[in-house]
């Protein structure tokens, strides 16, 4: 007996190795999806201080570049300002307002992973919710998918679980934009009608069914076009318009969805 | 223990997390090359050291890091686990007649045996972690380039240490 507790006290050790082990894989595994979110760190405000802390340093890196991309931005929207009537112009300079646009930077982003996630410096706090679409002057980014207080995770393009409705500049044709992982820089959409007409070098938006997005934004150009196997759809390759490895200002589209589209999504399951 | 020696070792785990959440997690070279450089701390543990104590540095050293990458357990198990052959792969690279305490280093230990000491423990580490990391297992090839290049990263990373910082730390008399 007494030997028996010898060895239980020198070997305790072990047992202490159990015990981490198990408690470090129930967090590994015992998860589920949510509770998962929920630990997404980011948007816990402590690691959200610190990557906010980082990128306020780098930020110093980019402005020039960053500049450029806002002054072309200001450019396009000017020329398109340009082209409205005058009456068109007075009516919606005395309705506009940057209510529906929350500006936000991100902090924390990666674009290596197989999902990957993009962490912004704007919360509940600030009115951003689950389900709001980013971009930025160059194009789509993601979706909001988790609203801390002062800190929120973006689900970008760049996620095995992204699906974003596209369709052709000027067109109908529509289908949902994915993303199969690798080559950051092209994103897929695999159930577009294969009667579409569709070519290489067309520019894909977004379609605004939805609300989430604002209609037309743009999100990359046709890089290739193949027919998939079962013959009814068409397979696109998208260049995306974003480069996700160099994100700095992102805009929210905070425009709240119909309750009544909700509703009836609800009706009907989806 | 010594009030010192817990505080250096303290700073030095808090300096490792902040390097390696802030700027290691980003790289990624060839797509595959990730430096897990934390493990620095696991490997500098002396043999005066009880095995409870360095599985709890571990356990932290890697829940820390996991607090801040979004990865729930993953660091904090293959941590663990590395912590459980840390001490057992620190005799296996030092002279059988030693009996005082080895702070492991190219310096104390020599300059091969200490490499291939931190070889066995980078492999080791990086092989638990980018399988827990990667199940389901499906793409075999892509993991064992993630771990080979990683391995690489991180060694290179950790030789560059040794070489910058020989013997600091406060001695132990």
């Amino acid at each position: 007996m007494r030997s028996l507790l010898d060895f239980i006290v020198r070997h305790s050790y072990v047992f202490l190795f159990i015990l981490l082990e198990t408690l470090s894989l129930i967090l590994l595994f015992g998860f589920n999806d949510r509770q998962k979110e929920a630990f997404m760190t980011s948007a816990n405000s402590m690691s959200g201080t610190v990557f906010r802390w980082r990128s306020g340093v780098e930020q110093y890196f980019g402005f020039r570049k960053e500049n450029a991309l806002l002054v072309e931005e200001n450019a396009r929207l000017r020329a398109m300002l340009y082209q409205l009537t005058d009456s068109q112009y007075a009516s919606m300079e005395n309705s506009m307002s940057a209510d529906g646009v929350i500006v936000a930077r991100v902090i924390d982003n990666s674009v290596r992973k197989d999902d990957n996630y993009i962490t912004i410096d704007k919360g509940r706090r600030d009115g951003v919710a689950q389900g709001m679409g980013v971009y930025n002057p160059t194009g789509v980014v993601g979706v909001v998918m988790v609203a801390g207080k002062r800190y929120s995770v973006v689900m970008p393009v760049l996620n095995g679980n992204t699906s974003i409705s596209c369709k052709i500049k000027g067109t109908d044709s529509f289908g949902f934009l994915e993303w199969e992982g690798g080559d950051p820089y092209l994103a897929q959409i695999k159930d577009i009608p294969y009667h579409s007409v569709i070519s290489v070098g067309d520019t894909i938006v977004t379609t605004g069914f939805s609300s989430i997005f604002p209609e037309n934004i743009p999100i990359g150009t046709v890089s290739d076009v193949e027919r998939m196997k079962n013959g009814y759809t068409l397979r696109v390759e998208v260049n995306l318009a974003v480069d996700f490895s160099d994100l700095g200002w992102i805009y929210i589209h905070s425009n709240t969805r119909d309750p009544e589209i909700d509703a009836l999504y609800q009706q009907i399951g989806r | 223990m010594d009030r010192d020696l817990f505080l250096h070792r303290l700073f030095s785990l808090l300096l490792l997390v902040a390097l390696q959440v802030l700027f290691l997690n980003r790289i990624a070279l060839f797509g595959y090359a990730t430096p897990l450089f934390y493990i620095w701390l696991i490997a500098r543990f002396d043999s005066s050291m009880t095995r409870s104590g360095v599985l709890l540095w571990a356990f932290f050293l890697g829940l820390l890091i996991d607090l801040f990458s979004g990865t729930p357990g993953l660091n904090a198990a293959s941590a663990t686990l590395l912590a459980m052959f840390q001490p057992v792969f620190l005799k296996l690279f030092v002279p059988l007649d030693r009996y005082d305490v080895i702070v492991p280093g190219s310096s104390t230990m020599g300059g091969r045996p200490f490499t291939g000491y931190l070889l066995l423990l980078t492999v080791l580490h990086h092989t638990v972690y980018f399988i827990l990391r990667s199940i389901p297992l499906g793409d075999w090839p892509v993991l064992v380039l993630k771990i080979v290049f990683s391995a690489i990263m991180t060694l290179v990373f950790m030789l560059v240490a040794e070489l910058v910082s020989p013997n600091h730390g406060p001695k132990r008399s």
